[in-house]
């Protein structure tokens, strides 16, 4: 199991419906600056006019840490920095977590935990 | 952006007789203490406090609470406890930021006249004897929604958090898990002078690099530990202190800061926290400089937060807090005289109200084996949420507050 299970509310509802489509969608001000997708105004300039628009998928490594499952199994949890600006913690799946270095470039790429449940982004090493 | 406090607002532009102190301190019995509510915790904390100054319940006016991650304090202490004239009563949380806080506000009120006792408690009980600690703190976010996404991750509770913060500072600066241990080994060997302490047995660095991953860069021997009971101090004036039980602990200047960055794209991530605002503006309050303080009692949920912490309060330079942790300046035989209780480390994790008690303990000169010679001036930090909110007090024992 890379992620495990998340169900959509009325706030995460148009953003699980990209997810399931393999867009990453971030917020987006009138004035073009993004936030996160949590976000209910601009991070930037507190606009309260925002709506979603999909990142290009490319990010870079801020930092990352280690965590091991019960059964010894490594996670890689980050912080990516994506291309438009906002910061995501999340899960990078697929590297020897031996070879990060912050800057590394990432991808923007998707998981779930079954099909009953919502697809969750993700990073991997850009290729 | 406003101004930073004013030297001139802080409690030395008011009558000696007016300007705060800390009078009392209320402890429970802290660590795998089964049985209390939270609620009886603050209560107890409260009634000990108040018997510690030398004073009666009835003679409590202001009531600050707060609580912990399992809640169950509120203001319905003020019924617990049958105070019926109170003219100050608030719930705070800023989380392990609040303690430091509530000083603060309690010396906002006695020094103008509004409340002229305050008790200021905190509690929390999420030790039970059948589960760990990691079920507590390491709760999934319930599995729907923004916080479900962030769970459904793996991004879960505060251990990952802190680590990206450390790793982003080892990173920049070159910090390394050695150094970090270093600071877990100082505040073991205090921990071994405290009675109170719940982890004594004096640790080496080997012992720190040996014990398990939490989440990398942490090992078990980063990260704080976990506590049941309430700690509870009484604020009231300066003129009213000396005639108490207590030497007077005096509050001499104070500060807040709110970064506000949390899960945000924020450059200072892991860098510099609020501290790096709060400590210098406390201290101008005291009109005291970095070099003016005695002993340090440092919010240490983990190691690296007190690295960053004596990096942002200007005990060393900025990325110099690895090298700094590591020269020998720390634990009972160094010059830094700094979590002298053993923290919450290896003392108890009473989250703000962990370095303020000790701060009181070393300022009143009742630290027993582990009392420093000099304590005119104390340093209190609290941190809260992922380096997001940050107090500091300045405190003085008689010497420093003529």
């Amino acid at each position: 199991m890379t992620v495990g299970p998340v169900d959509r509310d009325d706030a995460t509802a148009e953003f699980f419906d990209g997810t399931a489509a393999g867009r990453l969608l971030l917020r987006r001000c009138e004035q073009g600056h993004y936030s996160e997708p949590a976000a209910a105004q601009c991070t930037t300039c507190a606009s309260l006019r925002l709506e979603w628009a999909a990142a290009a998928g490319g990010a870079s490594l801020v930092s990352w840490t280690i965590t091991r499952q019960p059964d010894g199994a490594a996670t890689v949890l980050v912080i990516a920095e994506l291309d438009e600006g906002p910061w995501l913690w999340s899960q990078l799946v697929g590297a020897d977590p031996a070879a990060l270095a912050a800057g590394l470039r990432l991808a923007v790429s998707f998981a779930r935990a079954d099909a009953e449940h919502e697809t969750v982004p993700v990073f991997e090493l850009a290729r | 952006m406003t101004d930073s406090p004013h030297p001139d607002a802080g409690p030395l532009s008011v009558p000696a007789g007016r300007r705060p102190a800390i009078a009392g301190l209320g402890m429970t019995e802290l660590g795998k203490v089964y049985g209390p509510t939270s609620a009886q915790f603050a209560a107890t904390a409260v009634r000990r406090a108040v018997a510690d100054a030398g004073l009666a319940l009835a003679d409590v006016d202001g009531l600050l609470t707060s609580s912990g991650v399992t809640g169950g304090v509120s203001v319905d202490l003020q019924r617990e406890l049958g105070l019926t004239d109170l003219r100050l009563l608030t719930h705070m949380q800023a989380y392990g930021s609040t303690a430091g806080s509530m000083v603060q506000y309690a010396s906002m009120a006695v020094q103008s006249g509004m409340a002229s006792v305050v008790a200021c408690v905190f509690a929390d009980s999420p030790l039970r004897p059948e589960r760990r600690s990691s079920a507590i703190y390491g709760t999934r976010h319930a599995g729907a929604g923004w916080w479900g996404l962030l769970g459904a991750s793996g991004v879960i509770g505060a251990n990952p958090m802190y680590a990206l913060a450390a790793r982003r500072h080892m990173l920049r600066y070159g910090t390394t898990s050695e150094q970090l241990g270093h600071i877990a080994v100082a505040q073991r060997a205090w921990a071994a002078l405290n009675p109170a302490a719940q982890l004594r047995e004096p640790i080496t660095l080997a012992d720190h690099q040996e014990s398990r991953w939490i989440a990398e860069p942490f090992h078990l021997l980063d990260c704080c530990l976990v506590s049941n009971g309430g700690i509870a101090v009484i604020v009231t004036t300066a003129e009213r202190a000396a005639q108490l039980a207590q030497p007077p602990v005096h509050v001499l200047g104070w500060a807040q800061a709110h970064p506000g960055h949390h899960l945000r794209r924020d450059p200072d991530f892991g860098l510099t926290s609020g501290a790096a605002q709060a400590g210098p503006a406390a201290l101008a309050m005291a009109r005291l400089g970095i070099g003016d303080v005695d002993v340090a009692q440092l919010y240490d949920c983990y190691t690296f937060t007190v690295l960053l912490t004596l990096e942002d309060y200007g005990f060393c330079a900025k990325g110099e807090g690895g090298p700094f942790a590591a020269s020998g300046v720390l634990g009972p035989a160094g010059k830094l005289l700094l979590n002298t209780g053993g923290g919450q480390l290896s003392g108890y994790y009473m989250w703000g109200m962990t370095p303020l008690s000790e701060a009181v303990i070393q300022a009143r000169g009742q630290g027993g084996g582990r009392q420093a010679e000099t304590h005119d001036v104390i340093l209190v930090s609290g941190n809260g949420g992922v380096l997001d909110h940050h107090s500091t007090l300045v405190l003085g024992s008689a010497g420093a507050a003529s």
